[in-house]
């Protein structure tokens, strides 16, 4: 198992890894309503934001540029860490409008903790050669990130590619010509159905550094236990979100149920601080409520795995266990055990 | 009984005969790498120049050896294949028999390159694009290699433009990727399927962007071309084909042994450098292609007849086989413990088939040795045949 314990030292502090950053989708016009988690689960007092979206949102941009915090705009505690994304997700279908400068001058705006670099997202659809092409541009994008970067705060270099080689040749050469202290990997989205490959892609960029490792977009309940489980350092989820807005409860050990399925329930079974108290139809008429128990249960999630690991038990016992339900999911985890034997 | 069989790991005593231990193959079947070639000298010399031309020219050269079974035509071809092995300017594939037509030919030949070569070659062509187009200098596969693991250079940046150049000197584009591919570990064996001709699932070529199946004695002969110019664009010399039991063809349809025919034409057309094939073929089948397939026996040319043992090429095989296990290497004991006449009888009960010569020679000597024999005479193998 590569599990491993971390700490990340901030300008902020020091924050215990593996850690979840939840996306907060502030900027983007349709989600600022994403309500206040920090302070309600200890270990989540940092967030993951858009610093593209901010930039391009007019009034909020001016508000910044003239003053007002970060998070005061996002009425979180001063001491909020955030991991400021360049946004490239948007990339895949947009031009790309910054450049590494003007991305890390608006991540500084933002007093941001960890800065991912500008990037440009892979999709299995594309040529090869498209591909090619944007993985050549994302490392050109952080090794002039890299010459910019004035030391405050954490530099993670975006990393993207559909093979080991690529992933592991390119964290290689940026470890050569630039000056990171993480490593973030991207386009796992798009192929996050295909367990196997992501599994071998996240392996092997394990394998090529020991600093941190994050991976963009896969903190959902799912793949939370695997990525801890290949020793990934830090993942972001938007799930707690998404699932909320389509009435999906998540629970620890199962996955997501649509409400509606379970319309007969008085009482939800969670005794996190929202289900502990509510019974199950208040919860169906509030979004806000589900959204904090979909993050509670991402929390229960991690918090159980690390129960786990620490205790002495036997995590790839409990992991066959939290598996077995699913058939696709209990296969991608099998195929990480194999890999991983084959590793070690 | 008993005592039938005495099965025993105690090994043989050859010393009373001068022997570290029985120098014959004990199976008729010619070895992977002979180190003995007694065979005969107009053969050894028309095949030495034949590769040498083509070794010193560049100029393409072809050559039929033709013997009866059994005269040593795959211990011809399989020592000059062992001889050219030792070059690294040149590639040697052999092919045991041409199968059902070209695509196997192909097919057999490539995969007696190797899967460890053909990913050599993918590496070796990265390397002449790295020291190109970045600052480095590898050296060779294994050079590149390491380069790639460990960050000198950036696989995004000089696998782009390896493929372009090698789709410019294969003129086979689909051929350049799968070649390339073969440096990575998802698909590299996707990549050896599609070269080797044992072909692969749409999805699969889709992955590498491969828009051709290789599965038509067509597309052999361009993956084969292309092949060859790659390696030529990489330096080497040239590439060599043996062809083994090419008299099997007479096996096939009329059809589908003329179109074999005609592709083995058509390859030698497309490649009048750089490429050398060496048949081995009974002479009765090379009697009727000559006859009947005009067009491509012209372009073979040349053509060099195995003839079934003589007594004096015994006599020098058997000193040759002796010689390798001789624990006194100073003194020439010739032939000892076989005398002439036994050599004799043994060629007259083999009728001059080297293979069967070989492997009564083995058998005899294990005999005499077991009953402590001092000489091998010929009434002494007459009694023990
Ligand atoms: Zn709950």
């Amino acid at each position: 198992m590569l599990y491993r314990r971390r700490k990340l030292d901030l300008p902020r502090g020091e924050l215990d890894t593996p850690v979840l950053f939840p996306v907060r989708n502030i900027g983007k016009r349709s989600s600022d309503n994403t309500p206040t988690y920090v302070g309600t689960i200890p270990e989540f007092s940092a967030a993951m934001i858009n610093a593209r979206s901010i930039r391009n949102r007019d009034p909020m941009w001016q508000r910044i540029s003239n003053g007002v915090t970060l998070r005061e705009e996002m009425d979180v505690p001063e001491d909020t860490i955030v991991f400021a994304d360049s946004g490239g997700f948007d990339f895949a279908n947009e031009e790309v409008d910054t450049t590494p400068a003007k991305t890390l001058d608006t991540q500084r705006q933002l007093d941001a903790d960890i800065l991912g670099t500008v990037d440009i997202p892979l999709s299995r659809e594309n040529r090869a050669a498209e591909n090619q092409r944007r993985i050549d541009q994302s490392i050109e994008y952080a090794l002039k990130a890299s010459d910019h970067h004035d030391g405050k705060g954490l530099l993670f270099a975006s990393v993207h590619g559909y093979d080991p080689e690529t992933i592991r040749n390119n964290i290689q050469y940026l470890e050569k010509n630039g000056e990171f202290d993480g490593f973030a990997l991207g386009s796992m989205v798009p192929i996050r159905t295909d367990y196997k490959k992501v599994t071998k892609l996240i392996l092997s960029a394990r394998n090529a550094t020991d600093k941190h490792l994050h991976v963009y977009g896969l903190g959902g309940l799912v793949y939370q236990p695997l990525l801890l489980y290949l020793g990934v350092d830090s993942f972001d989820s938007s799930a707690f979100i998404r699932s909320a807005g389509n009435r999906n409860y998540l629970i620890p050990g199962f996955g997501g149920e649509e409400l509606r399925n379970i319309e007969e329930l008085d009482r939800l079974p969670c005794p996190c601080p929202v289900c502990g108290q509510k019974e199950l139809d208040e919860i169906r008429e509030d979004r806000t409520a589900l959204t904090q128990h979909n993050l509670w249960a991402l929390a229960t999630e991690l918090r159980r795995f690390r129960y786990v690991a620490e205790s002495d038990r036997d995590v790839e016992e409990y992991l066959d266990l939290r598996f077995s339900g699913n058939k696709v999911t209990k296969r991608a985890y099998e195929t990480a055990k194999q890999q991983m034997r084959r590793l070690t | 009984m008993s005592d039938a069989f005495t099965i025993t790991d105690e090994q043989q005593d050859y010393s009373q005969y001068d022997l570290d231990a029985n120098p014959f193959p004990y199976s008729p079947v010619p070895t992977e790498d002979p180190g003995i070639y007694c065979g005969q000298q107009h053969v050894s010399d028309k095949i030495s120049s034949t590769v040498s031309s083509m070794l010193s020219t560049g100029k393409s050269k072809h050559l039929v050896v033709t013997g009866k079974y059994g005269n040593g035509k795959s211990h011809t071809l399989k020592y000059t294949r062992s001889l050219l092995r030792d070059r690294d300017d040149v590639i040697v594939g052999y092919v045991a028999q041409p199968g059902d037509g070209f695509l196997d030919i192909y097919h057999e030949f490539v995969y007696d390159l190797g899967f460890n070569r053909l990913q050599e070659f993918a590496y070796e062509f990265l390397a002449s694009v790295a020291r190109d187009v970045t600052d480095t200098n590898p050296i060779g596969a294994s050079g590149m290699e390491s380069l790639i693991d460990e960050g000198d250079v950036l696989l995004s940046e000089i696998v782009p433009e390896a493929i372009r150049r090698l789709s410019d000197v294969t003129k086979f584009a689909d051929f350049a990727r799968a070649i390339i591919h073969m440096v990575y570990e998802d698909t590299n064996l996707y990549a050896w399927q599609w070269l080797t001709a044992e072909g692969i699932r749409y999805e699969q070529r889709k992955e590498m962007e491969i828009h051709s199946a290789l599965d038509d004695d067509t597309m052999g002969v361009r993956a084969f071309t292309a092949l060859k110019n790659m390696l030529l664009e990489l330096g080497y010399t040239g590439i060599f084909v043996f062809v083994d039991e090419f008299e099997s063809i007479a096996r096939l349809s009329p059809k589908d042994e003329q179109a074999t025919l005609n592709s083995i034409r058509h390859l030698m057309d497309q490649n009048s450098s750089g490429l050398c094939m060496l048949f081995g073929c009974a002479p009765e089948v090379w009697q009727d292609v000559m006859s009947e397939y005009h067009a491509f026996s012209e372009r073979i040319g040349e053509e060099v007849a195995l003839k079934p043992l003589t007594s004096e090429n015994l006599y020098e095989l058997v000193r040759d086989y002796l010689d390798q296990e001789r624990l006194s290497s100073a003194e020439n004991e010739g032939i000892d413990p076989f005398s002439e006449e036994a050599l004799d009888l043994i060629l007259q009960t083999s009728q001059g088939n080297i293979r069967q010569v070989l492997s009564m020679c083995s058998r005899i000597l294990d005999d005499a040795a077991e009953s402590q024999e001092n000489k091998i005479t010929a009434a002494w193998v007459e009694d023990n045949i």
